[in-house]
């Protein structure tokens, strides 16, 4: 997002501010900040991914694929900054909040149309946001648990009430699940409707050849001047890495997603191309079944943590783009602590493992999802490292929807698992990892420990930022001394693209706004 | 749906010649068969002595020289965790080579009896028989097979599984056809006339002939069942890492395809090598066992 | 003629159980999948608790029998079902796939006819002799080469090192398509060739060594004439069987071949429902892939017959 407008805060009450060092810079010449040529009209964008989108229903859907070709035709209230720390209006203008902490005011964009040429107003709004909570547990409707009602007080101005106070609220109205579409889908059905969904965005929905691309056209009625400046976008299907390559190469496509790493210097050196690692919020970690001896025992998960060669990970599957993880929070998360966290230490690690249960080892499986070659590759190497410590780590490729059944079910031992973050605030993690009673029971590991459970939950209803950041700092070190999960690495977002592409600039969310992408020929 | 094969209309004189000509060799002169023996009996025997071939560890890893192009320390070079690729290709030999000779039992047994029933008694048996053979028949094999490994779990034990449930299709076909059409034949008649019972018939008269038909299908299925694994290793869901396999290299080379292009192709021109000795065994045993039906 | 092809409504008839006991195989093999759809769907942030709301809210929760049942009758009425990934009707997602993997085996199989029929020719007319042996060593190398790596050589080798042709997908207009499919379509003839030269070959030999071909030799006729009138419609007769047998074999080889070429077929349909356990879609998928083999069993019978008149199907023995 190039143009950042200032935000007019009521007395008393700031922005989340910005965090703490700890965010890689990592952005590439040439694409985020404001570009030395001026932008051009016209072009079709190319945009190659491996998978297809499955849906366009905002409620329903969770999958990348989908979510980023949404988010160029519905937006939300709220957007992320570019470093992922801030929130910043988008479809509001600016918001004021009770002295209660329960009831938040927010200011609507006037002049803001839909794709068919309906204009926006707190009606649109209202639909939006309760179609979203109704759809409860089985979609994105939990992010909405703490919003009590939704009032449109005038075309304008929407008024949410709260049941109790709830730092994350506009994060959690910036996520695409809360975007805006017309009142009462514009008279279909919500399957109608969601098969060419309409909503204020840069784009507007043309076609989809399933298995094959999607293609979006520019929104001539976009609230932002003189964008978006392409005319359209193709989101195309090609699973195979060397072929968005060789795509790349050859011209027939502008965006690579996810190059594989091992491919990605030689990508960065390849004359016309520019490649990328944008910092983002994936975490990479090893799920410990606490369920299962001996992973109660807090020398076994130590002894394991201790073990893990962070970096030789790092250079050996990322092939040298990314970062050791030491905390449970990512770097491109506000409140993100870079110091201390889990650390190689293969001394402590063995040290640990004499105070154990199991001083002598002992023989366990981890399970990984199979076609997935960075994760076979990190759990073979993870395998390797424990070996010293006489574990025997035994890995079980199955396919991703038998390896999430197995979570739920609770048939696992070790489990391979990461984590990208939807929200620019740390609850929607922390709850799933930390909560053995939050739906997920603590990420699966079962882990239990009352004095994380009760920092999570005073950091969800602070809003003072200095105090909130003291508490998620407390909620880091806790966590990471009782290592109920083994963090492996954070993992950037790899993206290729030619030089003739200007404009483009992915969040730690890993979404992108395509209104400010032009082309050069 | 299923075709009977049709009779093979050859001018006899051309027959007998060659019959006669194909019989007399004696087996050491036969091409086909004493180079599937070399073949096979090469990569048997650098299975069984692998760890013998080279001095390096197939599953051992080295981060400090991944991705190593073929040298003098390491003839086709090092894969991404640093360890020596023709190691792991002479070890692949052992795991491809065990499961492909062990899928075909099942299938082959299982096959074997029913399309046996099925021929020998006929009736109902052989309806409700071949119309289980035309239901598992019309199931592409691979769509079977992913399925099968998908719900099973991937491992060894679902390999067996999975290729046996898709497999014994075959065996039950030629199996019958081989028995259909020697019931017919006088000798079994006179037998059956003689008072031999109908075990007696199938074991002693009618077996033996039969059953050579199906271990020389058997060969080539062998190749089939290698071409399945490495299929499913290639598409991870073979045998677990990071025991080596000639698919899950393959798929773990398929990424450096550009740069080491080695990695991907040597372990499949492995699989053909084996493949072309098997084929020539098969051919071989098919000469020896059968002399007449030779294509 | 037509007395000999009295075996089809007796056929049609075979086929009806053979289709009741597909979609049971298949229905029971799409529930085993372990997770359900809305696992799948949930990704990372399936909980049992989002499991089980989105469960209810796409309806999976009714009892087997009741699912079976609803399948049956709604397939009765050409409805496949609807896709819980995709929310939309499985038919018209097996419509458009299915074209792409026909166009494709077709496309093998012409190509794989053009390389076996002149090959199967040379190797017959000197059995034994030298090109003979470099066919058959041709046959035996074909089919020793796994499907995918065969296509990842010759990516490899014409779309990586030469830039010949494009590394995978499909294209949008239907001359790109035949542009993009060439090499898909090779690797699958490659695998295909070899049966199919094998049985023309043995077949061409028989042929060329009997007797009203001598007669026909006598008369003058010879060279590329004979062989085209005389010799190769007899000697194809097997091998129509044979083709037959193998269509079956292509449509569920070419998944292979969909997943490394990148082609938006009935393989790679029936792959992404697999991972995705989206069972209606993989019941509809296997379904119609059955039935193709169905169908082109019962079609390459009735070549069969209409080419060889010695051939009378509809008299298979009763056994005894």
């Amino acid at each position: 997002m190039k143009k950042k407008l200032r935000v007019l805060i009521a007395a008393g009450f700031a922005a989340i501010p910005l965090a703490l060092a700890g965010c890689g810079a990592g952005v590439a010449s040439g694409s985020a900040a404001a570009s030395s040529s001026k932008p051009v009209d016209g072009g079709n964008l190319v945009i190659d991914r491996s998978n297809d989108a499955v849906s366009m229903n905002k409620t329903t859907t969770f999958d990348n694929s989908s979510i980023y070709v949404m988010e160029q035709i519905m937006e939300p209230l709220f957007t992320v900054s570019n470093d992922g720390k801030t929130i910043e209006p988008w479809l509001a203008t600016g918001y004021t909040v009770s002295a209660n902490k329960l009831t938040y005011t927010i200011k609507l964009r006037s002049g803001v149309k839909f794709s068919n040429g309906q204009p926006m107003t707190s009606a649109d709004v209202k639909f939006s946001i309760d179609q979203n909570t109704a759809t409860g547990q089985a979609g994105w409707g939990y992010i909405n648990s703490a919003i009590k009602q939704v009032v449109a007080v005038n075309p304008l101005t929407v008024q949410i009430d709260l049941k109790y106070a709830w730092a994350p609220i506009l994060a959690d109205l910036s996520l695409f699940a809360n975007a805006i579409i017309p009142n009462n889908y514009a008279g279909e059905t919500a399957a109608a409707f969601y098969q060419h969904p309409i909503g204020t965005g840069p784009f507007e929905w043309d076609v989809w050849k399933k298995g094959q691309y999607i293609k979006l056209v520019k929104n001539p009625h976009y609230w932002q001047p003189g964008k978006p400046y392409l005319n359209s976008v193709q989101f195309d299907v090609v699973p195979d890495a060397s072929t968005r390559q060789l795509q790349l190469e050859g011209n027939q496509a502008d965006i690579d997603t996810f190059p594989d790493w091992s491919t990605f210097s030689a990508l960065k050196s390849t004359p016309n191309i520019t490649a990328t690692a944008f910092p983002s919020t994936e975490i990479d970690y090893l799920t410990m079944n606490e369920k299962v001896a001996p992973f109660s025992d807090i020398h076994v998960r130590q002894a394991i943590s201790d073990a893990i060669n962070r970096t030789a990970l790092v250079d050996a599957v990322l092939f040298g783009n990314g970062k050791p993880a030491n905390s449970l929070l990512m770097p491109g998360v506000p409140y993100y602590d870079a110091t201390g966290g889990e650390t190689y230490n293969l001394a402590a690690a063995k040290k640990e493992m004499a105070e154990s249960s199991k001083p002598h080892g002992f023989t366990t499986t981890l399970q990984i999802a199979s076609g997935n070659a960075d994760e076979a590759a990190a759990a073979q190497i993870v395998q390797a490292e424990l070996k010293p410590l006489g574990i025997t780590l035994n890995i079980q490729q199955m396919d991703p929807t038998a390896q999430h059944a197995s979570l739920l079910a609770d048939t696992f031992d070790m489990a391979y698992a990461q984590w990208t973050m939807d929200i620019p605030d740390p609850d929607e993690w922390t709850s799933f990892a930390v909560n053995p009673k939050g739906g997920a029971s603590s990420a699966f590991t079962y882990y239990d420990n009352p004095a994380v459970v009760s920092l999570n939950s005073q950091a969800e209803q602070e809003i003072d930022p200095t105090k909130r950041a003291a508490l998620y700092d407390q909620l880091q070190q806790l966590t990471s001394q009782d290592a109920f999960l083994a963090y492996l690495y954070y993992v950037p977002y790899a993206y290729a693209t030619t030089d003739n592409v200007h404009g483009f600039y992915v969040t730690p969310l890993g979404n992108f706004h395509l209104e400010n992408v032009y082309l050069t020929s | 749906m299923t075709t009977t094969p049709a009779p093979t209309l050859t001018p006899p004189k051309a027959r007998r010649r060659a019959v006669r000509a194909r019989s007399l060799r004696p087996w050491y002169r036969n091409g086909s068969l004493v180079a599937g023996i070399v073949i096979v009996g090469g990569l048997i025997l650098v299975a069984v002595f692998a760890p013998l071939l080279t001095p390096y560890s197939p599953t051992t890893q080295n981060l400090t020289d991944v991705l190593q192009g073929p040298s003098a320390a390491h003839w086709l070079g090092t894969d991404q965790f640093g360890r020596d690729v023709l190691t792991r290709l002479i070890w692949s030999t052992r795991v491809d080579l065990r499961i492909g000779f062990m899928a075909v039992l099942i299938p082959f047994v299982v096959g074997t009896v029913l399309g046996g029933l099925a021929g020998y008694f006929g009736g109902w048996i052989d309806t409700v028989v071949m119309r289980l053979v035309d239901i598992f028949f019309a199931f592409p094999f691979y769509v079977m097979v992913i399925a099968l490994v998908f719900v099973l779990g991937a491992g060894e034990t679902s390999i067996y599984l999975a290729i046996a449930a898709v497999s014994w299709v075959s065996y039950a076909k030629i199996v019958r056809g081989e028995i259909l059409v020697a019931k017919q034949q006088d000798y079994v008649m006179a037998a059956r006339l003689g008072g031999f019972s109908h075990l007696k018939v199938l074991v002693r008269h009618i077996g033996p002939n039969v059953l050579s038909q199906a271990i020389i299908y058997a060969m080539s299925d062998i190749v089939q069942d290698i071409m399945a694994i490495v299929t499913l290793g290639y598409l991870g869901l073979g045998i677990a890492p990071p025991t080596a396999e000639w698919g899950s290299m393959i798929a773990g080379g398929q990424q450096f395809i550009t740069t080491q292009w080695q990695q991907a192709t040597i372990p499949g021109l492995a699989v053909v090598v084996t493949s072309l000795g098997l084929s020539w065994l098969g051919d071989g045993l098919s000469d020896l066992l059968s002399p007449d039906r030779r294509k | 003629m037509l007395h000999r092809l009295r075996f089809i409504p007796g056929r049609i008839l075979q086929a009806i159980p053979v289709a009741i006991g597909v979609t049971i195989l298949v229905f029971m093999m799409s529930h085993l999948l372990p997770g359900n759809p809305a696992v799948a769907m949930l990704g990372n942030h399936a909980t049992p608790a989002a499991v089980a709301a989105l469960s209810k809210h796409l309806g999976l929760n009714q009892p087997l029998w009741d699912q079976y049942w609803l399948f049956l009758v709604h397939l009765l009425h050409g409805d496949l079902g609807e896709s819980i990934t995709y929310q939309q009707p499985v038919f018209g997602l097996v419509m458009s796939a299915a074209p792409v993997t026909l166009s494709l085996v077709l496309y093998a199989l012409v190509l794989s006819l053009i390389i076996s029929v002149p090959l199967a020719g040379w190797a017959a007319s000197r059995p034994g002799g030298v090109r003979d042996l470099g066919v058959r060593g041709y046959t035996l190398l074909g089919q020793g080469m796994p499907q995918f790596w065969t296509g990842i050589m010759l990516i490899l080798l014409l779309a990586v090192r030469l830039r010949l042709f494009p590394v995978s997908g499909y294209g949008q207009t239907p001359l790109d398509h035949l542009y993009y499919l060439f090499l898909p379509a090779l690797t699958l003839a490659i695998s295909m060739c070899p049966t199919i030269i094998r049985s023309l070959r043995a077949s061409t030999i028989q042929v060329l060594g009997s007797e009203y071909i001598g007669t026909a030799r006598s008369k003058g006729i010879g060279g590329a004439s004979l062989f085209r009138v005389h010799v190769l419609r007899n000697a194809a007769i097997p091998t129509v069987s044979i083709v037959g047998v193998n269509l079956g074999f292509l449509v569920g080889g070419s998944l292979i071949i969909e997943q490394v070429f990148a082609i938006p077929g009935l393989g790679s349909l029936m792959i992404n429902a697999i991972l995705s356990d989206d069972f209606p879609t993989i019941q509809g998928v296997a379904l119609v892939v059955a039935l193709f083999v169905v169908v082109v069993g019962v079609l390459t019978d009735i070549v069969y017959t209409l080419l060889d008149p010695r051939v009378d199907l509809a008299n298979t023995e009763a056994v005894r």
